[in-house]
């Protein structure tokens, strides 16, 4: 798709990739095949939109729309834009723009409680979006309103667009800002499915409290080319010897 | 006298007992008629904290889920605070969500400008499908509150703060986006809120025996321009009063609205200059002392 299209955002796309497919193949999403619209689904947002596009493949997979749309992302010709928008079959909210995904999300699940509704709101955030005061004011609400349905995974890949969140403008201790606010919190490393499997089964739970997943990623992984490359963030080209080369070795990846 | 708030609240109770789907959300902002709607209707009603952004994005998630929301802080908070919210989650997916803003102009005089909302409007005109009214009565706020139960759509309620009499006695044509409440001939005021009711009521004293006509543009967005259009054919002279900054404001969208229709009309605008007014006096007297006195107005109907 990138290839294609010559445009996107690679770095943040390998980065989440595990989570988004641990989420859809991994029996912890509910949702129906070829029915975007079954109104217990659990719903996904990704709320750094520029990553949005990772989960293109899965929805023509589980037949939310036709393959072939596949091979038309970002070129104008189909559905699928650069960033998601809510005209395309299983992409829940329209985001782009940092840190609104939290609190969308959060009136989906406050909605759900409402309606009895047992449905279940992930939101994949960046962990860039911390920096929004938005989120710490979703944080606050989900808390007091115990939103246990809402589970937050934070893509921690270290990698924002001018290099390392942490020497930047730090971001630590991580966890336990979270726990402050009265969130459960679970610390894995983001590309071990096992890893994943297991902090979204434990986050399964009533207990009365929204969840957070720190992801610890690597932005870019799978390709020696990308991985932790800030130019990576957005695609940079690739010559044809790159190309084979970032093929070979995102098939070995484990 | 009412508030328009309490108007459209009492309104807001009578359709949520019937409709459970109708919720109405708080950042931290009251009012007596809100009381027995948190009394009565606990479950539709929540606070969200002091945090616009959050209530905006929570809006839209609950919008998306099939209910009806209904917004409501202080002018200037509900609006810049959270502008981009405004613009991300509501306008971008249109979502039919109210978002009721109270305190228009220098409505929490002597508060200063941060408590203002003179720059509002600006900045609502540009975002993408979003519906702007600025009622100048509460007849008007009835209506509205109807409208937008039965049509739902992301729009914006600008409201006054302070206590307003009946202009309309009849219904209100919402649809329209515009009613000529006292015609005239050649010279056409056109307003909306507060400062239109303000020179309603001293409307004779205002003209000095001249037939002034006196328009009310509540719908300051999308505004109608066919329906404006034979006003403008009508009136030669038009001079438009807002309790905003100039830049951007409504004087300004008619000013646009004119051209656009290609007609010729002569418009002179009143409105604040544009600076911030940390001046204690009470609002009518911010109002007399820069520019919006009824003085003012009646100078400047002289002058055409």
């Amino acid at each position: 798709m990138f290839l294609r299209a010559k445009q996107g955002h690679p770095g943040s796309v390998f980065s989440q990739i595990e989570i988004t497919a641990v989420l859809y193949y991994g029996g912890v999403l509910r949702y129906r095949h070829g029915d975007p619209e079954w109104s217990e689904r659990d719903k996904v947002i990704v709320s750094k939109g520029h990553a949005t596009m990772g989960l293109y493949p899965i929805l023509a997979d589980i037949a939310y729309f036709p393959k072939e749309e596949l091979t038309k992302y970002g070129s104008g010709e189909g559905i699928l834009r650069i960033f998601g928008n809510i005209t395309i079959p299983g992409i829940e909210v329209t985001t782009g723009s940092l840190a609104h995904g939290q609190g969308v999300g959060a009136g989906f699940a406050y909605s759900n409680k409402k309606d009895g509704n047992a449905s279940k709101t992930f939101v994949i955030i960046s962990e860039g979006e911390m920096y929004e005061g938005s989120v710490w004011e979703t944080a606050l609400f989900a808390s007091h309103h115990k939103l246990d349905n809402l589970i937050l995974v934070i893509d921690r890949n270290r990698n924002i667009i001018l290099g390392d969140t942490e020497d930047l403008v730090g971001l630590s201790p991580v966890e336990d800002k979270w726990r402050a606010f009265g969130w459960d919190t679970y610390t894995i490393d983001g590309h071990s499915i096992e890893e994943l499997l297991d902090a979204f089964h434990q986050a399964n739970n009533a207990n009365g409290k929204p969840k957070v997943i720190v992801a610890n990623t690597v932005k870019g992984k799978g390709s020696s080319i990308m991985e932790n490359r800030p130019e990576w963030h957005y695609w940079q080209g690739m010559t044809d010897d790159e190309i084979n080369f970032t093929r070979r070795e995102l098939r070995e990846t484990p | 006298m009412r508030f328009q708030r309490d108007v459209l609240i009492d309104e807001l109770y009578d359709l949520a007992r019937r409709d459970k789907d109708i919720y109405f959300l708080s950042a931290d902002f009251g009012a007596p008629s809100l009381d027995r709607f948190r009394e009565d209707l606990a479950d539709q009603f929540l606070h969200v904290g002091i945090s616009e952004q959050n209530m905006i994005d929570m809006a839209a998630g609950m919008a998306l889920s099939g209910k009806k929301v209904y917004v409501y802080a202080m002018g200037p908070f509900i609006t810049l605070r959270c502008l981009e919210q405004l613009k991300c989650s509501l306008a971008q997916m249109n979502l039919p969500v109210t978002v009721i803003s109270v305190g228009l102009g220098l409505g929490y005089a002597d508060a200063g400008p941060t408590h203002y909302a003179t720059e509002d409007l600006a900045c609502l005109r540009s975002i993408v499908n979003c519906e702007v009214y600025t009622p100048s009565d509460t007849t008007t706020v009835v209506t509205l509150a109807r409208l937008t139960n039965h049509k739902p759509a992301f729009r914006v309620l600008r409201l006054d703060r302070n206590s307003m009499e009946r202009i309309y006695e009849g219904d209100v044509p919402i649809e329209q986006g515009v009613h000529e409440i006292h015609k005239g001939e050649r010279i056409g005021v056109i307003s909306c809120g507060y400062v239109l009711q303000r020179m309603w009521m001293n409307w004779d004293e205002i003209c000095g025996g001249k037939s002034i006509g006196l328009i009310d543009l509540f719908c300051n967005k999308p505004i109608n321009l066919e329906g404006l259009r034979p006003l403008l054919e009508k009136y030669d002279s038009i001079i438009t009063v807002e309790e905003q900054c100039l830049t951007g404001g409504f004087g300004s969208a008619i000013l646009e609205g004119i051209s656009d229709l290609g007609m010729h009309n002569q418009v002179k605008r009143l409105g604040l200059a544009e600076r911030y007014y940390f001046e204690n006096g009470g609002r009518d007297w911010l109002l007399d002392t820069f520019g919006l006195s009824n003085k003012t107005v009646s100078a400047m109907i002289h002058s055409c």
